[in-house]
């Protein structure tokens, strides 16, 4: 007791004595002496951490220490050599606290620069793995307060944020998110081998301190830097060590839960594979329920942001051990019920649904087949339910996804007989699901790496004598072959070559008419369906005395001979003869649209057209030289005409008779009057006027909202194409009425069309009008846009909603605008 | 590899007036090579294939369509066509002179064109058809006097179509009948060698490669089929080709025995390797039937075109496969 005393004394002395000497001597050969002599005294490391901190403190505050600039070059290396050698000899954890509480309370000066340099050289002397270790030896440093514990937790995981908080764009790169949580990562993998090292010693050990440490960094979002190092690293020494392993699991689950889910993220996203996902990770799913929740469900069900190697690797997880598979099978369970929930498929994204279908095939692909039959009963509820509720669905991927999935777990289910199969088009979502469906290793990707290239030469190889054989046994026609061959004339392309028709094109309407209804001559239909189109639009008159016969037989026809571009020719004779007989054809569309006994593809035809008729109308007629043809311009454009062939004729002859000297000039676009605002009201007002009748055969607001959503989208078309004409007002107001009432509707294909209405009305009304029209709802559509804006499930939707807030916001502040000025 | 794109025509001659019923190069001698063609209205036109324009024109046959044309003794200046008229005339075209020097009244109604063998100079045969619907008269050219008269007992329906050339033992007539036979006449013994029953539809052409004894025949169905002559002078099936579209006009094996073209009544013009009957080409540009193909004479094998003349008033002029 005496002996320490009496060492222990001069020793204060003489550091004492030192410190003041270096805080208040400006002489450099002083200073220098003054640091040489603590730095002797300093070397004993565990008696000395009081004065060690106290010698630190002084060092780094004192504020006669510019010595650095002030003395002799010699001198100046000295100190600076001694000045690391106290940072690095020091207790890692106080000399940590007091260079970043000084940095982050000194302003600008030397002294902060000194320890931003002393930081720097304790972080490259590899201090953070003392540190780290310090706090595993069980009884080295136990006797920390645990608020101690918590500040020093606190500063190594923010270490980046405390230090760039202060020196800006001054931080040195070490410092930096992407370099310093590398750092740490390697600390601790250093620190966990170590602990390896003192077990195998018969050492405790103690894990907790670095499980807070890499709790905290995870949940501060530095998951991903952390475990870019610490992930493949882990992975491949659990491979052979299982006592990594078991030290690997201890670290997991000694992290603080509230940092769970973060830390076991960042953990499944940077290995590749259940395997190694299971090595590290042992069954602290079963052990750990905030794990089990995160494992379970957070990250399958509530999240979907994730790529599919880590769904495999989560699925997989559970797959792989026995006592797993129940979760394996729970995890099932809940996905089949989110699978099926027909609000689901409504009001949650698509890409999220994709997730969960991903999930769903993966779970079903893992599970074996005594497990599938005692799941079948549910397996079988979510097929049924949740293929039912996809096909319903207006949005053709989710109605793809439904079918898939379907005809996945049917397969899987393997009902004989009665196995789902559907016809859609394969796309690259498709055969993703489907590959999904392929029973799934749980190895690590790295060890499944055939040996490709052994394998392609054998296949080269059996490829060529494959050809040498086929070559060999080909035996020619005769001994004439060699000789007699036309091999030395090269065929030219011959897919010009096709069979000629018989009978000629119909030349007349009524001809075309008579072809298209006769049944039994498929090239006679097939002609008069190719150029009906052309004789609609050549022969005007004709075509008006038979238009409505026309529209009707155009309306009811079939594709029976499987004609090429059937659709497309159809949909175009449909548009010539709207476009030529305006008034009765449409008419007669509007009608039809809610007669009986129509079939949903007639009604869309019939919307389609009216739109493409409509576009065609509000183009200047000069665009097509068929229509402009003189014969064309005496019936369209009614009484006009004689003014306009006067002009025309008078035209043309000033031109004839003018002497132009220079003939760059382009003339000017000449107005021509919207064919399509006088008619507008005809195509519009008509379909607006039963939408709320139901029949029997076709309910509008009822199961029929695929046509709704279509209906929305032509009537903001037609209200779009009508801009600038003087009925675009009336128009506007009856939209946003009929918009009004369903504007809440559950299929987003509606909700698309009625958003792309809105639009519409927006763009082409006139803002006084919209004004008053919109008047006290002013608000409420307001409230209502920014509500889709914000919180519609489809991204579509969103953007229109968008959209439409800033159009309406443009049309409020020109209108409260122009009284101001003029005021 | 793609396949080469179908080649365009050469040139196109136009200005016949009426539809082109025959072809016949003649490229012999001096001067440019010349393409007589024969309309539908009876001019003949000498067209010169430097200038590409037609020289001169005749009008024969009193206005009737112009069915056959050829040169005799390879000589660009006397000329032999036949027309509706029922007659067969010899022109004398030297010197700028437009003569019919000489005149066979055939009796024939039909379409079937004449054949012509000059087998030794001085002496030519001329096979026509006559009134008579199934007879074949020879007659020797420089005194219209009849060699033979073929005719079958049998029933084979009007005579459509034949080629007369010199074998070893004496010439050789093949014709084409209504019935859809053809039949292989030994003219100096006046007897048929062989008969074969080709086609179900009547053969509308026929054109024989001498020296392969092969020969090919179409009619008015989609199919082509070529036929052997073995040593016994007797006919046998060979081989058969199929096109997209039904119906022949003409068939013409060009004299190098590498290429068959066909006129098609679907207004394409195809051609065919002639050893495998392999289709090589489709060669479009008539807006109707191909009434004839013929091919040049042309000492210079690249030089050696396609012409073809068509109801659409047309001669397209190609070169095809005339790259040494």
């Amino acid at each position: 007791m005496m002996d320490t005393s009496g060492t222990e004394l001069p020793l204060r002395l003489q550091v004492s004595s030192c410190l003041k000497t270096l805080s208040t001597s400006r002489d450099s050969r002083e200073i220098v002496h003054a640091l040489r002599t603590l730095v002797s005294c300093l070397e004993d490391g565990e008696s000395t951490r009081i004065h060690h901190t106290r010698a630190l403190q002084v060092l780094v505050s004192a504020r006669g220490l510019h010595w650095f600039s002030r003395s002799h070059d010699k001198d100046e290396e000295e100190m600076k050599k001694l000045w690391g050698e106290i940072i690095i000899r020091g207790p890692a954890e106080q000399t940590l606290l007091i260079l970043l509480d000084t940095i982050s309370s000194t302003g600008e000066s030397e002294a902060l620069d000194r320890c931003v340099s002393a930081l720097e050289i304790f972080l490259s002397a590899a201090r953070l793995q003392v540190l780290l270790w310090s706090r595993c030896e069980v009884g080295g440093a136990s006797s920390n307060s645990p608020q101690l514990t918590e500040t020093v937790i606190g500063h190594l995981a923010a270490l980046p944020s405390i230090t760039s908080n202060h020196l800006h764009t001054n931080t040195p790169d070490l410092f930096l998110p992407q370099q310093y949580y590398p750092l740490l990562a390697a600390s601790i993998l250093d620190t966990l081998e170590k602990t390896c090292h003192a077990l195998r010693a018969g050492q405790d050990c103690s894990l907790g301190f670095v499980s807070q440490v890499l709790g905290k960094v995870c949940i501060q979002g530095y998951s991903s830097q952390m475990f870019e190092t610490l992930g493949p690293r882990l992975s491949s020494v659990t491979r052979v060590d299982s006592l990594y392993q078991r030290v690997t699991q201890k670290l997991l689950e000694n992290v603080p839960e509230r940092c769970t889910e973060s830390v076991i993220t960042g953990l499944i996203r940077s290995l590749s594979g259940a395997a190694a996902v299971s090595r590290l990770m042992g069954n602290l799913v079963l052990t750990n329920k905030k794990a089990q929740f995160v494992l379970t469900h957070k990250l399958l069900l509530q999240q979907y942001q994730h790529p599919t190697g880590l769904l495999k690797s989560v699925l997989g997880y559970l797959a792989v051990d026995s006592e797993r598979r129940l979760l394996l099978k729970q995890v099932l369970r809940s996905l089949c019920q989110v699978w099926c929930n027909s609000s689901a498929v409504k009001h949650t994204c698509v890409e999220q649904q994709l997730y969960v279908s991903k999930a769903l095939l993966l779970c079903v692909a893992l599970l074996d087949d005594s497990e599938i039959q005692e799941l079948r009963q549910e397996m079988l509820q979510c097929m049924l339910g949740g293929v039912q509720c996809r096909l319903d669905s207006n949005v053709e991927r989710i109605r793809r996804m439904g079918m898939v999935v379907g005809e996945c777990l049917s397969h899987r289910l393997d009902t004989p007989g009665s196995q789902l199969k559907f016809q859609y088009e394969t796309d690259e979502e498709i055969s993703e699901l489907k590959s999904l469906m392929e029973s799934l290793s749980v190895k690590d990707d790295e060890e499944e790496q055939p040996d490709t290239s052994n394998s392609l030469q054998r296949e080269l190889k059996v490829e060529a004598s494959v050809l040498s054989q086929s070559v060999a046994s080909d035996p020619g026609n005769g001994n004439e072959s060699e000789l007699d061959s036309d091999d030395d004339l090269t065929p030219y392309d011959m897919s010009a070559d096709q069979e000629k028709k018989k009978s000629a094109p119909p030349r007349y309407v009524r001809d075309c008419l008579e072809g298209l209804m006769s049944s039994d001559d498929a090239e006679r239909f097939e002609l008069s369906l190719q150029v009906a189109e052309t004789l609609l639009r050549k022969n005007v008159k004709a075509a008006q005395e038979v238009s409505v016969q026309f529209s009707k037989v155009l309306l009811h026809l079939e594709d029976r001979y499987n004609t090429a571009l059937f659709l497309s020719l159809r949909q175009n004779a449909m548009v010539a003869l709207t476009v030529t007989d305006i008034k009765p054809v449409v008419d007669y569309w509007t009608t039809e649209f809610y007669a009986l006994n129509y079939s949903l593809r007639q009604r869309l035809d019939i919307l389609e057209v009216l739109a493409l008729a409509a576009q065609e109308l509000s183009e200047p007629i000069t665009n097509k030289p068929t229509v402009a043809q003189p014969i064309t311009a005496v019936t369209a454009l009614g009484q006009s005409d004689d003014i306009t062939h006067w002009r025309h004729v008078v035209d043309q002859r000033i031109q004839s008779k003018t002497r132009r000297i220079s003939k760059g000039v382009t003339q000017p676009v000449k107005a021509v009057p919207n064919r399509y605002a006088a008619v507008a009201g005809f195509f519009f007002f008509p379909l607006l006027r039963s939408y709320d009748r139901p029949q029997t055969t076709f309910d509008l607001l009822g199961g029929d909202h695929l046509v709704l959503g279509r209906l929305m989208h032509t009537l903001g078309l037609l209200m779009h194409l009508a801009v600038n004409a003087p009925v675009v007002s009336q128009m506007g107001r009856a939209l946003l009425d009929f918009v009004w009432a369903v504007r809440f509707h559950t299929d987003q294909m509606v909700r698309r069309g009625v958003m792309f209405a809105v639009c519409a009305v927006f763009l082409s009304m006139p803002s006084e009008n919209l004004l008053t029209e919109l008047g006290d709802d002013l608000m409420e559509t307001r409230a209502w846009l920014a509500d889709v804006a914000e919180s519609d499930c489809d991204s579509y939707c969103r953007s229109l909603a968008v959209q439409s807030l800033m159009l309406m916001d443009k049309n409020l502040k020109s209108q409260l605008h122009i009284p101001d000025m003029e005021i | 590899m793609m396949a080469r794109p179908p080649p365009d025509p050469l040139y196109i001659l136009r200005g016949s007036g009426a539809s082109v019923n025959a072809l016949h190069f003649c490229c012999g001698g001096d001067g440019p090579p010349l393409l007589y063609s024969g309309s539908g209205t009876g001019a003949v036109h000498v067209w010169n294939l430097s200038t590409r324009r037609a020289e001169r024109v005749l009008e024969s046959h009193a206005g009737n369509s112009v069915i056959w044309l050829h040169t005799l003794n390879n000589s660009r200046s006397s000329l032999i066509s036949q027309g509706r008229d029922m007659r067969v005339c010899v022109w004398d075209l030297s010197e700028g002179r437009n003569a019919v020097t000489d005149s066979l009244h055939t009796g024939s109604v039909g379409f079937c064109q004449c054949s012509l063998l000059e087998s030794q100079p001085g002496s030519t045969l001329l096979a026509h058809p006559t009134q008579h619907m199934e007879e074949v008269s020879v007659v020797e050219m420089s005194s219209w006097t009849q060699v033979c008269s073929l005719k079958l007992d049998s029933n084979l329906g009007m005579l459509m179509c034949m080629k007369m050339w010199q074998a070893d033992s004496g010439p050789v007539l093949c014709a084409g009948y209504e019935d859809g036979s053809v039949v292989l006449w030994d003219v100096s013994h006046r007897r048929p060698f062989s008969r074969l029953k080709v086609h179900p539809e009547p053969v509308m052409s026929l054109d024989v490669d001498v020296y392969r004894q092969k020969g090919i025949s179409g009619s008015s169905e989609k199919i082509l089929q070529s036929w052997m002559l073995d040593n016994k002078k007797s006919l046998q099936m060979h081989d058969s080709v199929q096109m997209t579209n039904p119906g022949v006009s003409q068939l013409q094996i060009r004299a190098d025995g590498k290429i068959l073209a066909s006129a098609g009544w679907d207004n394409n013009i195809r051609v065919f390797g002639w050893k495998k009957l392999k289709p090589l080409a489709v060669l479009q540009h008539h807006t109707d039937i191909v009434n004839s193909v013929a091919f040049s004479d042309h000492q210079d094998p690249t030089q050696r075109l396609l012409a073809a003349g068509s109801k659409d008033q047309r001669i397209s002029v190609w070169s095809i496969y005339s790259e040494s």
